[in-house]
């Protein structure tokens, strides 16, 4: 009975060492079903086997640090380019050789040395409920939100979360870090309520009333008009209209979700390969229909619901890599004027 | 002489194991002779009150409100008869299958503001706008209530049977010396089951601190949580250790409480007869006092949590038990299969052998080992990580990131479990047996394989089924040090749920509760045979 449980136990303990032939292993922070099916495309596509771990961004990069030299892991997905930033800043990520990268993709969502790309792009939009006149939201911008008449009106999440941070790097890059210096505190005083919950409690704070504007990514508002997420959230994501800021000026806020290939990648050619299929246009229309988000790569459209909320959005067109180097700022002026 | 040469042979891996199992413990322990980096004082200057505050809030709310559900019902499923007694016996122990962050997911789909409770008072009161009738639960009262009513049930578990075994003769005497019903429960039945129930509280004590899933998802900041915070916002992982480190040292205050607490408890039972207790029936207003009681916990504990899952799952989710689910329930059943094959011949030698020769080293080792389960998922899983990650550049091998690092955390973590069944199953052998069978000329080996073992088969049984529901609900262990292509159920619903995906994380969270309702049923059955023994 015991030899019996022993040789089980063996069986299993190196069953876990047994490898394909050809592997990428990417480490990723997107946790869709339909990211599966995407990894059994390129799979039958190229024959090179995916392997994958999800899991919250950070806690991945950490358990990369701690890997060392010796981690299995390739390929790194996550959101926001300040995220990229800090994980490439920090020297691990490697150069992209790739050809038909720098052809498709806009330098803007390229990282420095092509040590990561773009793979999706979201704004950063507003929603609001029908207690906000028409007149008050023409031609909005970030900035009008710290002024008196949105007072108790304005939701958003804490600061603690890493999209808020790039919105307000992207506002110290156009703005200087003086004038948000005094915009921020006037912006905090107009919030309804504590900030908490993520995005989506956002537009269902709207859409109950706790507060009349938010401003949230735009792919939530697809995931909630698409009714995968339950009744309640569709009918709050239609009872909110969604308007771009900046639309006369320097445009709407943008960031992206992105990947990159690791320094102690043991299977750099297959990164490369998966890496480029991700930008096939194909690839990018499968991704925006089930993330929602906007694709990357020219010619490809954006989900039907998405494109419903607006087209031809102007968008701005700093560097998504500023977006990291400004966060560590972002976090301390945040911290200072009190925003939770 | 042979024996004993044997026996010593059998020393030396216990002995490795002992100091295996202490590795992670001793790398987070070490890392409070490491520098302390700037960011305390940041931490000092902000949130460190704050951590440690809500932290003492929740140990304190939970303490009592698990004293309060658990010994009352304790105390009347033993003492009294009433309606539905016998169905509250096992209802009230079906908390246990739905961990703490679970039950935090399917409250705030009930009770925020555009939850299903909130729409069924606007259903059925034919409101428009969009007030919440509920108070929110995403506070600290909210987290102090989901802990105390999905952990009550091993203070429940522990004061029953407590209560059972307090002799009949202790009650006749106190009736006679004129104390009333209730003057008798508090007077003497409850100080007398007081270790038992300090026991249990500690218990559930360190389950709360440990936690991380249920506070984070409340906006509660805790100790736990200010660890992830640390490690994870502020990049640090030193600082982070350091934390762990405190909160190791808490914990390990907790289980010399526990432990200290449970000496006593011998020592009251060996001076007592054996006269069962007889139940008293309840009557009229008392009857129906009883069963509300006991009611109410099974319900918020159980009930009203399920049916929301399930609710869920099934009018949106069922795709999710495709094939993947079975690889994630899977996954989960045999990884602490293996694990608990490990800590079961680990215990079984190490017992064995201070049973023969009755060797205090070997005791201590085995009480160092089982502190393993006094360390936070979290802490443990930063231990293991740098652990493996040494060995890792040490011998140039890869460990981190294959199961073995999942099979160690949990065999660490919940060794204490399998090891204080296989004890209690060695101690209801006699050791008449062992002479015995030494006078007709047997080895020790064959004492162990022959006799100790199949004595031993329903401590073996117990141990890998409690073992099993520890190990489908852990959450940040697993989290931290799964391999590729690893999902378990926990971490599907704690991905989801983390996202405000609630319905999809309500598949993998109703599955957890079924899954972790066979093992508990199972255990039940063996539970009340043994205490009709």
């Amino acid at each position: 009975m015991f030899i019996f449980r022993f040789s089980f136990l063996l069986m299993f303990l190196f069953g876990s060492f047994a490898h394909a032939d050809e592997v990428v292993n990417i480490y990723t922070s997107r946790h869709y079903e339909s990211d599966k099916i995407l990894y059994k495309k390129f799979e039958n596509k190229t024959g090179i086997k995916v392997n994958y771990i999800s899991g919250k961004g950070k806690a991945l990069f950490e358990r990369i640090k701690s890997e060392g030299k010796n981690s299995p892991a390739d390929i790194f997905i996550t959101v926001d380019a300040a995220n990229l930033w800090k994980v490439e800043s920090e020297g691990f990520f490697q150069r992209i050789k790739s050809r038909k990268i720098s052809k498709i993709l806009e330098r803007r969502f390229i990282g420095p040395d092509y040590k990561w790309i773009g793979i999706a792009k979201r704004y950063r939009i507003i929603v609001f409920n029908e207690n906000v006149k028409e007149h008050e939201l023409k031609d909005i911008n970030y900035e009008d939100l710290a002024s008196d008449k949105w007072k108790n009106r304005i939701v958003i999440r804490s600061s603690s979360n890493i999209y808020n941070q790039s919105l307000i790097a992207s506002m110290i890059s156009h703005n200087g870090s003086s004038y948000m210096k005094k915009w921020l505190p006037g912006f905090i005083e107009n919030f309804a309520r504590k900030p908490q919950g993520n995005d989506r409690a956002q537009v269902m704070a709207v859409a109950n009333g706790e507060g009349d504007i938010a401003i949230v990514n735009s792919y939530y508002l697809g995931i909630m008009l698409s009714g995968n997420s339950g009744e309640s959230q569709l009918n709050a994501a239609k009872k909110v209209k969604v308007v771009f800021p900046n639309q006369n000026n320097r445009g709407v806020h943008v960031n992206i979700s992105g990947a990159g290939i690791l320094k102690y990648s043991k299977n750099y050619d297959n990164a490369v390969k998966f890496i480029e299929f991700l930008l096939e246009p194909e690839v990018q229309k499968y991704i925006v229909n089930n993330t929602f988000e906007y694709p990357i790569v020219e010619g490809v459209d954006p989900h039907p619901l998405i494109k419903e909320l607006g087209i031809n959005i102007i968008e701005d067109t700093i560097k998504v890599k500023k977006l990291g180097k400004l966060n560590k700022s972002a976090v301390k002026l945040m911290d200072i004027s009190g925003w939770r | 002489m042979y024996d004993k040469i044997k026996s010593y042979i059998l020393l030396s891996p216990s002995i490795l194991m002992g100091i295996i199992f202490s590795i992670p413990a001793l790398v987070i322990i070490f890392s409070l002779f490491l520098p302390y980096s700037e960011n305390w004082t940041h931490l000092n200057d902000t949130v460190l009150n704050e951590y440690i505050s809500n932290s003492w809030k929740l140990l304190v709310g939970v303490s009592i409100g698990v004293f309060i559900i658990g010994v009352s019902t304790a105390w009347l499923t033993s003492t009294c008869n009433f309606f539905g007694k016998n169905f509250f016996i096992w209802a009230l122990v079906l908390p246990f299958a739905i961990p703490p962050y679970i039950m935090a997911y399917s409250f705030t789909g009930l009770f925020d503001s555009y939850g299903t409770a909130n729409e069924l008072m606007r259903l059925i009161f034919n409101i428009d706008n969009g007030e919440p009738f509920f108070p929110s639960v995403r506070n600290i009262s909210g987290a102090i209530l989901i802990f105390s009513f999905t952990l009550y049930p091993y203070v429940f578990l522990i004061s029953r049977t407590a209560f059972l075994n307090q002799s009949r003769d202790i009650f006749d005497i106190s009736r006679t010396l004129g104390l009333s019903k209730s003057k008798t429960f508090l007077k003497v039945a409850l100080p007398l089951a007081r270790p038992a129930i300090i026991a249990g509280i500690m218990l559930v004590a360190m389950e709360t601190l440990s936690d991380f899933g249920a506070v984070e998802h409340f906006a509660v900041p805790t100790f736990t949580s200010g660890i992830f915070r640390t490690w994870f916002g502020m990049n640090d992982i030193i600082t982070a250790k350091q934390l762990a480190a405190f909160l190791f040292l808490l914990f390990l205050i907790f289980i010399i409480i526990e432990k200290y607490s449970r000496r006593k408890l011998q020592y009251n039972t060996i001076s007592t007869s054996n006269r069962k207790l007889v139940p008293v029936q309840l009557y009229g207003v008392k009857q129906i006092g009883a069963f509300i009681i006991c009611f109410i916990p099974v319900l918020i504990g159980f009930f009203i949590p399920f049916i929301q899952l399930l609710y869920w799952a099934v009018a949106y989710k069922l795709s999710y038990f495709d094939s993947s689910f079975y690889d994630s329930a899977f996954n989960t059943i045999y990884l602490s299969l293996i694990a608990v094959f490990i800590c079961i011949v680990t215990s079984l030698i190490i017992n064995f052998l201070i049973r023969v020769n009755k060797n205090n080293f070997l005791s201590m080792i085995n009480k160092v080992i089982s502190s393993g389960y006094g360390i936070p998922g979290i802490v443990l899983a930063l231990g293991v990580l740098e652990f493996f990650s040494f060995l890792d550049s040490s011998f140039n091998i890869l460990l981190t990131g294959t199961i073995l690092g999942l099979v160690f955390a949990y065999s660490v973590k919940f060794y204490a479990l399998p090891n204080s069944n296989i004890q209690s199953g060695f101690n209801k052998i006699s050791s008449s047996l062992d002479d015995m069978s030494h006078t007709l000329g047997h080895t020790k080996f064959s004492l162990l394989t022959k006799i100790h073992l199949p004595l031993l088969r329903t401590s073996f049984l117990t141990a890998i089924l409690v073992f099993l529901i520890e190990v489908i609900k852990e959450l940040p262990a697993t989290l931290i040090l799964r391999p590729f292509n690893f999902n378990t159920l926990s971490v599907s619903a704690y991905l989801y749920a983390s996202d405000e995906r609630m319905i999809e994380a309500a598949a993998p969270s109703i599955a957890i509760v079924m899954v972790s309702l066979i093992p508990i049923v199972l255990l039940l059955k063996i539970i009340s045979r043994d205490n009709n023994e």
